[in-house]
């Protein structure tokens, strides 16, 4: 069960056109800690309703955007997206069961440091041990904000405070996939090789992302991370272990 | 076998008008650099607008064919070759097994599409239309084509004048139109003054993902942190040493830089012909011309 709590349109959203194929719906309250209820339920809404014309519905911290084919759009899209933000609030206040329960996922990471290439030196900067570290980091349970910079990679959040780690300088040309990264508030996973800043602290056996099944995460996710040792990681990585 | 690559070109690859639906998960459409030549392309060979085309870039990769097949070359004219002999532009050209195709020189533009009558084989259905999850074409890379004649009368019911329309849209020194975005009210009206008047120049470094523009730096009034959301091709991302950065078909999902605007979809093809170290000037349009601007041009497609 959703309570929404919207008086009145102004109040809570507003609306910018991006360009002449897009349009951003923001929240007019901004971020206040994992991504607001009601944003996710007005994704959900928008997604039911399977609109010709609307080609992608993004999903990122305190926003939404809709992607858009001209030709199925006769009419001014910004009148367009405020009437279906406005049927949204009346269905939503009509019966508010709204299913946008979030998923919990819960990632095994082997905190080793010869797959958290970074961990020593990450310990070093946080000033603490690295069982510390580890400690804070499967601690908390993340939000995914939205999916970015590569296919199937959740920018998650917050990281505590204490453990909050400046990006490298210099990016490594090459990050290994499944590679667990701290970068600021973020927390996240590189779904494939790539070039990448962040500084690594674990690596999880999952495969995050196949061109199949495609993403693990999708925005509002909650993770949680389980440390696992590296005789178990080892043993999930030889699996073809798909999620 | 149908179609083999026997020499390796800078960055050619398989496109389709894109994959739209899945920028969600961070997948982004990729697509054309210029949808109008690689739409142009197929429709002159009869094909589906979207239907998948290869894009070139000078140095382009030299293609034998294997089966006897139509084929149409758009965009960018490199000067294409058969055999050493030079074959037309926009225009259906029948090949033979073990025919070779090359290209001389880059004499304009930027992007080459080559269209194909045939049905490309989808069972790598990923590779090859996801620009996403494809590595650039290689030497020995080769592609499984079932050709289709090509229906009779086709050539002569499309009109020279959908060529020279074309044509014309993409090559020709207008300026480019953006629709102002989240953050133009955050720049300096110096910066405004600059961005409406400045020539810029293409920089040596952009690429599928971006066009780097040259240019006098542009300044927020004040230092400011923007919530990342998405961007679409055409963004006009401000970077924070005050370069603009021009988003292209294989950008990221989601960005956090000021989002200064969008370019329209209309002047997006003639953006992306645009060679590196070349100028061109911004103009600021509105969301009712760029819609009529789009719907006209696609209205060529029509028959």
């Amino acid at each position: 069960m959703v309570s929404l709590g919207m008086q009145s349109l102004g109040n809570q959203f507003h609306i910018h056109l991006l360009g002449d194929h897009a349009i951003l719906i923001k929240l007019s309250k901004g971020l206040n800690g994992g991504i607001d209820r009601d944003l996710l339920a007005l994704a959900a809404f928008i997604k039911e309703q399977k609109i010709q014309g609307i080609k992608d519905i993004i999903l990122a911290y305190d926003n939404l955007t809709l992607v858009y084919d001209i030709l199925d759009f006769d009419s001014n899209p910004y009148l367009y997206v405020n009437q279906l933000v406005c049927n949204f609030i009346a269905e939503a206040s009509n019966h508010i069961a709204l299913n946008n329960a979030s998923r919990l996922i819960e990632v095994p990471v082997c905190y080793d440091p010869s797959l958290g290439i970074d961990l020593e030196a990450a310990a070093k900067i946080a000033n603490c041990n690295i069982e510390a570290l580890i400690q804070e980091h499967t601690a908390h349970i993340y939000t995914v904000y939205c999916l970015g910079f590569l296919p199937g990679f959740a920018y998650m959040g917050d990281v505590p405070k204490k453990i909050q780690l400046p990006r490298h300088p210099q990016p490594r040309a090459t990050v290994v996939a499944g590679s667990v990264g701290i970068a600021g508030k973020q927390t996240g996973i590189y779904p494939m090789d790539s070039p990448g800043g962040w500084q690594i602290i674990g690596r999880t056996p999952l495969k995050i992302f196949d061109t199949i099944k495609l993403s693990l995460f999708k925005a509002g996710d909650q993770v949680k991370f389980n440390p696992i040792d590296l005789a178990l990681f080892h043993e999930l990585n030889n699996q073809e272990n798909v999620y | 076998m149908s179609i083999k690559i026997i020499k390796k070109g800078l960055s050619d690859r398989i496109v389709d008008q894109g994959r739209f639906g899945f920028q969600d998960l961070g997948i982004q459409p990729s697509g054309p650099m210029d949808f109008l030549s690689a739409q142009l392309a197929n429709i002159i060979l009869g094909n589906a607008l979207n239907h998948p085309v290869f894009e070139l870039h000078f140095p382009a990769s030299t293609f034998e064919f294997q089966e006897p097949m139509h084929i149409c070359i758009s965009g960018a004219n490199f000067v294409p070759v058969i055999n050493e002999k030079s074959i037309a532009l926009n225009t259906p050209i029948q090949v033979y097994p073990q025919d070779q195709l090359s290209f001389l020189q880059p004499l304009e533009g930027r992007s080459a599409y080559m269209a194909f009558k045939g049905e490309l084989d989808e069972n790598k259905k990923w590779l090859n239309s996801y620009t996403s999850f494809q590595t650039t074409l290689k030497k020995e890379d080769h592609f499984s084509i079932k050709p289709v004649s090509l229906c009779d009368g086709l050539v002569n019911s499309v009109e020279h004048d959908l060529v020279q329309q074309v044509q014309k849209t993409l090559f020709n020194e207008h300026e480019i139109r953006f629709i102002p975005g989240p953050a133009w009210n955050d720049l300096t009206p110096v910066s405004i003054q600059v961005l409406m008047h400045q020539s810029f120049t293409i920089d040596a470094k952009s690429n599928r993902m971006g066009f780097l523009l040259e240019g006098t730096p542009i300044h927020l009034t004040e230092p400011k942190q923007y919530v990342s959301s998405a961007v679409t091709m055409g963004t006009l991302q401000l970077l924070p040493n005050g370069q603009i950065i021009v988003l292209m078909a294989d950008h990221q999902t989601i960005g956090g830089y000021a989002n200064l605007g969008q370019i329209i979809l209309v002047d997006l093809p003639r953006l992306a012909q645009l060679n590196n170290h070349s100028h061109f000037k911004l103009s600021i349009t509105n969301v009712q011309t760029a819609h009529q601007l789009y719907r006209s041009i696609q209205s060529w497609f029509i028959h």
